[in-house]
């Protein structure tokens, strides 16, 4: 049996609604079939004020081994680094986290406020808001650089605006069953068996984008929508078209550009204004090419493959 | 109109002088974005389009890359088509416009 305690902060509950979609397994199955027993959630816990307290601060004295420590959301430090616009039971929430992720075995971060900030850190950031061991690309975040959990792992960052439901429940089962082990994080700290293929891994799309045939506008079922619709599939690292969501499909699947929330720049990514879903170029080229790829590289690989164009990837294919 | 008419259209109006404007090429996001409001405000004609979207009948050398139609993101090799929403008129593979993008 491990005890999990699942705390939100500066969030949306976006996290948690993912969650509780999970199928396989479902949030139930974690309970009746991997024995994790979920202390208190804020949309399922029982308690409530002194007991809830109560709970929490034993914990934090050892009384009740904290296994996982899930937390959901930002950290929220204003103002001026005491933390009290985001009190909860009794103090600042801020304080709660340091605790409980002091005497936690493992700390999970889920979803990208929890992880880098997200976007109530974004700037000028008025809740002072940090990631759990990020703020953006910066390594620190509220625990700071050297923080570990008793297992010895830092925080697990599961990023995503919200994070899929599989992605969560399989991180939790592999810490529950004693495979934390198995983990390999990358320089985010985000699992590697996850976020080291991109979004376009496995895009239905794939072969207009090899074929450079860009869907101009929304509704269209051919054509990539890298090229012209700002959509950041080839720079972001998930497994959305790997994992398929709700079992059926994924953002650019259905004809959504990525929004590349995956990523410590995500919502921002410098986009000029009424860019978020257009590509935005310069001279011509687009500001930001495929993980790997150089401006010459590009502009030689694209003008091939133009030319080399098949009539079918001009035409929509999808006959239903 | 069939496509070939229109692109005859196109060909002969800037064979007899239209003067586009093909300069100043749309470098950035809010010169795009200046030409797109054009085009989107503007009467929909084909000259109109022609003017604004900077047409030529040969590729124009801007910045150390041919801006050719046949390269352009928009452009449909087979159909041999700008597709792009505001523009959407049959071109040739060897002209080129200011809203150029690869």
């Amino acid at each position: 049996m491990a005890n999990l305690l699942w705390l939100q902060g500066g969030a949306c509950s976006g996290n948690t609604m993912s969650f509780l979609n999970a199928e396989e397994p479902s949030a139930c199955d974690l309970v009746t079939d991997f024995g994790i027993n979920i202390l208190w959630h804020p949309s399922l816990g029982m308690e409530l004020g002194d007991n809830l307290k109560g709970l929490l601060q034993s914990c934090i004295s050892g009384a009740t081994p904290l296994d996982i420590f899930v937390f959901e959301g930002s950290v929220v430090n204003a103002p001026d680094g005491t933390g009290e616009w985001n009190r909860f039971a009794g103090r600042p929430m801020k304080d709660w986290v340091r605790e409980l992720s002091d005497v936690a075995q493992f700390v999970v971060a889920l979803g990208d406020c929890a992880t880098y900030g997200g976007i109530p850190a974004m700037a000028p950031n008025p809740s002072a808001s940090k990631g759990m061991q990020f703020l953006k690309r910066e390594h620190g975040g509220f625990l700071g650089t050297d923080f570990a959990a008793k297992s010895g792992l830092p925080v697990i960052n599961i990023p995503g605006c919200p994070c899929h439901p599989d992605w969560v429940t399989q991180i939790l089962v592999a810490v529950a069953s004693g495979r934390a082990g198995d983990l390999t994080l990358d320089e985010f700290q985000r699992p590697k068996t996850f976020f080291s293929s991109f979004t376009q891994t496995g895009c239905t799309r794939n072969m207009h984008f090899a074929y450079k045939v860009s869907a101009t506008e929304f509704g269209q079922r051919k054509g990539c929508l890298f090229y012209d619709l700002g959509c950041r599939g080839p720079m972001t690292h998930s497994p959305c078209n790997r994992i398929l969501w709700n079992r059926q499909s994924s953002k650019t699947r259905a004809g959504m550009p990525c929004l590349g929330c995956t990523e410590p720049e995500f919502p921002f990514f410098d986009l000029e204004p009424g860019t978020l879903f257009k590509t935005q170029t310069v001279m011509g080229v687009p500001k930001d090419l495929p993980t790997g790829v150089d401006k010459t590289g590009y502009v030689k690989l694209t003008g091939a493959a133009k030319a080399a164009s098949p009539q079918w990837a001009e035409e929509d294919m999808f006959v239903v | 109109m069939s496509d070939d008419a229109i692109r005859a259209e196109a060909e002969d109006l800037l064979k007899n002088g239209l003067q586009t404007d093909v300069f100043p090429r749309a470098d950035d996001q809010t010169q795009i974005q200046e030409i797109i409001y054009q085009l989107q405000n503007g009467d929909g004609s084909l000259k109109e389009r022609l003017v604004v979207g900077g047409f030529t009948l040969d590729p124009v050398s801007h910045e150390g890359l041919e801006q050719a139609c046949e390269t352009c993101m928009y452009y449909l090799v087979h159909r041999r088509y700008c597709e792009l929403p505001e523009l959407d008129v049959p071109v040739e593979a060897e002209w080129s416009c200011r809203l150029w993008r690869i």
